[in-house]
């Protein structure tokens, strides 16, 4: 026989009992179109989170800060805390002193010194902006952050620091000042921050780029590493004038075994050291865990699924005893008898698979529309659900491989039969 | 063309044995026409299914065309039993959801033939019953006796050598029963197929040139057309 006689043979057995057909279809259809989304929400999670992280790239930087260390004796962790009386504040052998966690230029080197690799340290510099203005009159306030130097900050016009005296500004503010923001590169950029004795002082910074939407970017203004340390030092007096939270490593390389063996080192001598795509590669893992757990319902849908599957063909073997009992005795061989079963195992999959998988991409599209016009504001450019080629053609072919799984016994009891006793069957 | 040696078959069922044929030997030629008789049990099926080489043989051998099929794999006597055989059932097991085209091309399907030699086959065969103006009817809608035919043209339509025919016109009326009866001796004297007819009616039985008696799984008469029984 041949395989498209037997696929057709197959598709019309299917259409012998429809409503049983239908029922078992869509049984499958609930799953798969379960599976199809959780797939989307996991993927549309991943993408924003994506396109939000990705702004800000390097693939030479390590930012590194002081393990943090459980203070020894302190409780086991999660455990109830017992109330201590204490004759002083701060005396308590658990209390945590944030200052240990503060580091000195002179500590950041020694930790890297000898390290093969390691072109500079940059320490990361907490500023407090008050107002950024371009025109000289109208004053937006202003958030500051830097961008150390060896991470590229993606933007929509001009481009990322490349020197010093050099300002990236959020996309928001830049369109409140200009709608056509092309217009602001290379301008001069008027910063104000008070400096440590209360008085307001100004710096005049290039505008070199806008910044592309992003989780810091949206509001932040980015400084380069030398405009951060001129009004770090402004703003910073006596004690906490050289003492920082952490400090990024700029490599000379991009070498993965290098910044491997750097992060060891660090970790070694008391340091969390985490690249950029260290830290991105958590949130991805997070989602994962995410869509892998949501998934794990759906293949529980699938599985109730495929024991109709199972039933149905399983009686369908019974209805057409006689059936088979003819197409043995006219030669049909125990393989093509077990094909076709399968075969129609499959089909019911397979059309299972499709209708679930467009039904979840339907609804899931529609879902993102009526996200869009609701919360455009907060989540531009958020898709909930993203659907993807291959997660969908993976959904269809795992559906339709735990399809045939289930057609395996019915369709191997359809294959042993005996013609005679199949033509007697009553 | 047919031959069998001593040939036995046991069923084992609840643990009591049942023996259904002792020590058959019989010889079918080419372009005979044989009829094998006897009542309920007496093991003139389980000869049939023996000859169709549907059934494996406790003990003795089964020829076909001087070849002893017990050495014949499972997937050669799916091709024997395609290419030489044809059977005609007395429940005719159609698919009624089938056209009567669906239905006679099913051992042309089987065998995987071309859609050209199908169609071209299933013309002649369907023509030969006379049922060409039916052949996009569902066989659900034909009469008993042209569902027979439908049987015939099926049984007919992979040019076979021999075919077998187990109690061919038992739900037949007479008039349609004879028909039917008439269809077959044609295929007999005309295109030489060997014919194996299985029976208790006395009259089919009658009009075939061999008649083979059998009780309690034996053979206990052979009558050649002619002789009285």
């Amino acid at each position: 026989m041949k395989t498209w006689d037997m696929i057709r043979i197959a598709n019309r057995n299917l259409f012998r009992n429809k409503l049983r057909t239908f029922l078992t279809v869509a049984a499958i259809f609930v799953g798969s179109f379960t599976l199809t989304m959780t797939n989307g929400l996991g993927d549309g999670m991943r993408n924003y989170v994506e396109s939000q992280v990705k702004n800000i790239e390097s693939d030479r930087v390590i930012m590194v800060r002081k393990k943090f260390d459980k203070p020894v004796g302190g409780p086991r962790a999660g455990a109830p805390e017992e109330y201590k009386e204490s004759p002083q504040e701060g005396d308590g052998e658990d209390d945590f002193d944030p200052n240990t966690m503060l580091l000195t230029v002179p500590q950041m080197e020694s930790a890297v010194r000898g390290i093969d690799g390691v072109k500079s340290i940059t320490p990361r510099y907490s500023l407090q902006g008050q107002y950024i203005t371009v025109d000289g009159t109208k004053k937006y306030k202003l958030e500051l952050g830097v961008l150390s130097e060896g991470i590229t900050q993606k933007t929509e016009a001009g481009k990322t620091i490349n020197g010093d005296g050099q300002i990236v500004i959020p996309l928001g503010l830049s369109r409140e000042i200009d709608p056509n923001i092309e217009n602001l590169i290379g301008k001069t950029a008027t910063i104000g921050y008070k400096a440590a004795n209360g008085e307001m002082k100004t710096l005049p910074l290039q505008l070199v780029g806008v910044a592309t939407k992003g989780f810091m970017t949206n509001y932040n203004s980015f400084v380069d590493t030398a405009t951060a340390r001129l009004i770090h030092s402004a703003q910073r007096t006596g004690e906490g004038v050289d003492k920082f939270t952490g400090f990024t490593v700029q490599m000379a390389t991009a070498e993965a075994a290098k910044i491997d063996a750097v992060k060891k080192k660090l970790g070694e001598n008391g340091f969390e050291a985490d690249t950029i795509a260290d830290t991105q590669k958590r949130t991805y893992d997070a989602i994962g865990i995410f869509k892998t757990g949501m998934s794990l319902f759906a293949l529980v849908a699938l599985l109730a699924a495929s024991f109709g599957i199972i039933n149905t063909l399983v009686i369908a073997v019974l209805e057409r005893t006689k059936e088979i009992g003819l197409q043995k005795a006219l030669g049909m061989g125990r393989a093509k008898i077990f094909a076709i079963f399968s075969l129609e195992s499959v089909l019911i999959g397979f059309w299972g698979a499709l209708l679930g998988t467009l039904g979840g991409i339907a609804v899931g599209l529609i879902a993102n529309k009526v996200l869009l016009t609701a919360y455009a504001e907060s989540f531009e450019g958020f898709s909930l659900f993203a659907f993807t080629l291959p997660s969908i053609a993976t959904v269809m072919l795992l559906v339709s491989g735990v399809a045939f799984v289930a057609g395996v016994l019915p369709a191997y009891r359809a294959s042993r039969l005996n013609p005679i006793d199949s033509l007697r069957y009553e | 063309m047919l031959e069998v040696k001593d040939l036995c078959k046991t069923y084992t069922g609840d643990g009591v044995d049942y023996t259904a044929l002792k020590n058959v030997d019989l010889r079918i030629d080419q372009g005979d026409c044989l009829a094998i008789v006897g009542k309920s049990g007496s093991g003139k099926s389980t000869l049939m299914h023996l000859l169709a080489c549907l059934d494996v043989p406790t003990a003795g051998q089964v020829f076909v065309d001087g070849r002893d099929v017990s050495a014949v794999s499972e997937k050669e006597k799916n091709i024997l039993r395609n290419e030489k055989f044809g059977f005609v059932f007395q429940q005719f097991f159609l698919n009624g959801r089938e056209t009567v085209f669906e239905n006679v091309v099913l051992p042309m399907r089987i065998r995987g033939a071309s859609a050209n030699q199908i169609s071209a086959d299933a013309s002649d065969a369907i023509s030969a019953v006379g049922l060409a103006d039916k052949k996009q009817k569902k066989a659900k809608d034909l009469s008993g006796g042209e569902k027979q035919r439908v049987c015939i043209a099926r049984a007919l339509v992979g040019k076979p050598q021999v075919i077998f025919a187990d109690e061919p016109t038992g739900n037949l009326d007479s008039t349609t029963g004879a028909a039917v009866e008439k269809m077959l001796f044609d295929l007999n004297r005309d295109a030489g197929i060997t014919l194996v007819i299985v029976t208790h009616d006395d009259d089919l039985a009658k009009r075939c040139d061999r008649v083979i008696e059998m009780k309690d799984g034996q053979i206990v008469s052979e009558k050649r057309r002619g002789e009285t029984i």
